[in-house]
């Protein structure tokens, strides 16, 4: 082969139409998980080592990159619970207490495995950069680093498929990469509107042995709202906002 | 969604069409469709013993024409009903608290007229404009066991702060706001608060329509509240308070209150009774912290402007025990009476004094059990260093059970703040189940 050909064959390998572009392949996983603005359903069994379980039925709201709000609708003891994620800023409402008191993401609103974070899920490309992509296979491998210290997880190593570029499963860990929990992935649905993800998460975690949360989604839209219902003012009305 | 993933997911979703995700795990969504109506609350039942100190200044005032008992029971049942109907943009709204008492006194319930704690009409004008009419809770101020600025709230019991209060008659308003930048939202909360005979008239002076309002600003990832009062039930007032996260985990909150012309009642030892007026400052500082491990520590210093000092505070205990006294001799009640007057007014409060330092711990899920949420609360007078503490276990681990295992010890001397209130020790057991 003569040098010009060889050097055009290494010029093609070395091109970048080959890397995949983590930061990119982020924003493309969060597009295939929600739409940008949407509202839905969740319901969230808490499963003991005993096969007991506790269920939560929530409505959520979310809007662009940095507002999210969801409201328990059952069960009775929780009913009208309310929390509102601003970017950094959550703030928690019960209806008993009367007003919004300001959490932390790494608080958790119910027991179980599940934290704020969790159940107040903003864009994964909003909260992370990606340090690396490796290949493992049918999948990627992200590595993602929390952007600040507010995110409740340092650092998740996500699992996702390289067709559907939907995740398979995320360990959520410590700065120290300790393993927090498991996110685990299943049931691909399509919720219509072009929405074809998991319908189901499910948690373990080694903190809590033998304890598991299972998050299954349901009528999940694309819907605008006015960005004055993600205000701390609007919180006892976010039950309103179901049609 | 390019046409290669929608191909691979639809591949997907049929081979998984058929999997085996448990049964007991499915979302039925008739559970999630919307009703006009809705209707819940709570029974709750307590029962409990404390430990009674018959030498102590309200026990005197309390018991004084009863059989003195250092041990006492009681019963509290409680019932809150709630219900709501929608009708478009308007919604309907009612609360009720239903008290019932039993102990060595017999049978107590509460009052009949003040069953209803919440009874308004919320009309939704749009997202960023809402009116409500009726009766309503206004609570405001960011504390956790105080709010001097709630200027149209009930004051809190900061033994149980998460605890309904009954609402006050009025009509307020929320206009929201949006913007872009520091400045995230602006909202106007104005209040109109009429006293009348029958209506609020246990907030203060009678025949007024009294103003209120608020002003709430998230500026620079900060809650900010502007807060105001006139009208002349009560003199005229103005607050800010603040809450923000300076770590993800740590949380500052203040209020003050500056309050105009306020008259303080005082009574003297011989039962002389005085008035004087100044202007009062109110003002609270407050932090909430999560540590690694999972606890919750709430602190509060709260500054109580109207708040009585330690001179007044004795000569209303030497009061007292000069009128037991003297119905132990005679029979005469009169000073006793005179007494019970003052304490259903500053005398008579939670906190009646100038200065108190608030405390809670809360661990959530010690040793991984979960739904277990032990706690532990101190409240401190400052002005006499005697204090309050009460540890409790929480347990809500069978849906819409809630257990509640508390006790609370007072000390302080004699003379002092808690050490004059009637009980020395306190066990109650609270199970309340929601429907």
């Amino acid at each position: 082969m003569s040098k010009p050909a060889c050097l055009f064959i290494l010029f093609f390998l070395a091109s970048p139409s080959f890397a995949v572009d983590g930061a990119q392949l982020l924003k493309q996983i969060d597009r295939n998980l929600n739409p940008d603005s949407y509202e839905m359903y969740r319901k969230i069994f808490n499963v003991d080592p005993d096969g007991k379980k506790k269920e939560y039925t929530l409505f959520s709201a979310k809007k662009g990159r940095d507002k999210i709000a969801a409201v328990f609708l059952a069960p009775a003891s929780d009913k009208g619970r309310t929390t509102l994620r601003l970017g950094d800023n959550m703030w928690l409402y019960i209806p008993n207490v009367g007003k919004p008191i300001r959490i932390t993401s790494l608080q958790s609103v119910i027991g179980g495995v599940f934290n704020n974070s969790d159940i107040m899920q903003l864009d994964y490309s909003e909260e992370y950069d990606v340090e690396q992509v490796e290949d493992a296979g049918n999948e990627h491998l992200l590595h993602l680093k929390a952007r600040t210290k507010s995110v409740a997880y340092d650092r998740l190593k996500m699992s996702v498929d390289k067709s559907g570029k939907i995740p398979t499963k995320i360990e959520c860990r410590t700065e120290a990469d300790m393993l927090i929990k498991t996110l685990h992935f299943k049931e691909i649905k399509d919720f219509g509107g072009g929405i074809v993800r998991p319908s189901v998460m499910e948690t373990d975690s080694p903190l809590y042995q033998g304890y598991k949360s299972i998050m299954i989604f349901a009528n999940i839209k694309k819907r605008d709202f006015k960005d004055e219902v993600f205000t701390l003012t609007f919180m006892p009305n976010i039950e309103s906002l179901r049609k | 969604m390019d046409v290669h993933r929608s191909a691979c997911l639809s591949l997907i979703v049929v081979l998984l069409a058929s999997s085996s995700f448990p049964e007991e795990y499915k979302f039925d969504l008739a559970e999630i469709e919307k009703k006009p109506y809705d209707i819940g609350g709570y029974a709750e039942l307590r029962p409990s013993v404390s430990l009674q100190d018959v030498n102590a200044a309200f026990y005197k005032l309390r018991y004084f024409d009863h059989e003195q008992r250092t041990l006492l029971e009681d019963y509290n049942g409680k019932l809150q009903l709630e219900g709501s109907y929608e009708i478009g943009p308007a919604r309907l709204f009612v609360r009720t608290n239903a008290d019932l008492r039993y102990s060595h006194l017999g049978w107590e319930h509460g009052e009949a007229e003040r069953m209803i704690h919440e009874g308004y009409v919320l009309l939704r004008s749009s997202d960023s404009l809402h009116f409500k009419v009726g009766k309503q809770t206004l609570l405001w101020g960011k504390g956790y066991a105080f709010n001097p600025v709630a200027f149209v709230g009930r004051p809190k019991d900061p033994g149980d702060p998460d605890l309904a209060l009954e609402g006050f008659y009025a009509a307020s308003a929320d206009l929201i706001m949006s913007c872009g930048g520091p400045l995230k939202t602006v909202a106007v909360t104005p209040v109109v608060f009429p006293v009348f005979a029958h209506v609020n008239d246990d907030f203060g002076k009678a025949g007024r329509v009294n103003f209120a309002g608020k002003i709430y600003f998230l500026l620079f990832d900060t809650d900010i509240d502007l807060i105001g009062f006139a009208g002349g039930s009560r003199t005229s007032r103005f607050g800010i308070d603040f809450s923000r996260n300076i770590q993800p985990n740590f949380e500052i909150h203040g209020e003050v209150a500056l309050i105009g012309h306020h008259v303080t009642k005082a009574i003297d030892v011989f039962g002389n009774v005085s008035e004087s007026q100044s202007n009062a400052t109110s003002y609270l500082l407050g932090i909430r912290y999560l540590t690694p491990w999972d606890a919750t520590i709430i602190c509060e210093y709260y500054r109580n402007g109207t708040g009585l000092n330690r001179h007044e505070m004795n000569d209303y205990y030497m009061l007292i025990d000069k009128g037991h006294d003297l119905f132990l001799a005679t029979g005469d009640s009169s000073l006793l009476d005179k007494a019970a007057d003052f304490s259903e007014g500053n005398y008579g409060r939670v906190n009646p004094m100038t200065d108190y330092l608030y405390l809670r711990i809360t661990q959530k899920e010690p040793w991984n059990i979960l739904y277990f949420t032990p706690a532990v609360a101190g409240m401190m007078n400052l002005n006499d260093k005697s204090l309050s503490i009460t540890p409790e276990l929480l347990y809500a681990g069978i849906t819409n059970l809630e257990l509640r295992l508390r006790a609370a010890a007072l000390v302080g001397r004699n003379g002092s703040d808690y050490g004059e209130r009637p009980n020395d020790f306190r066990v109650e057991l609270r199970m309340r189940c929601y429907f």
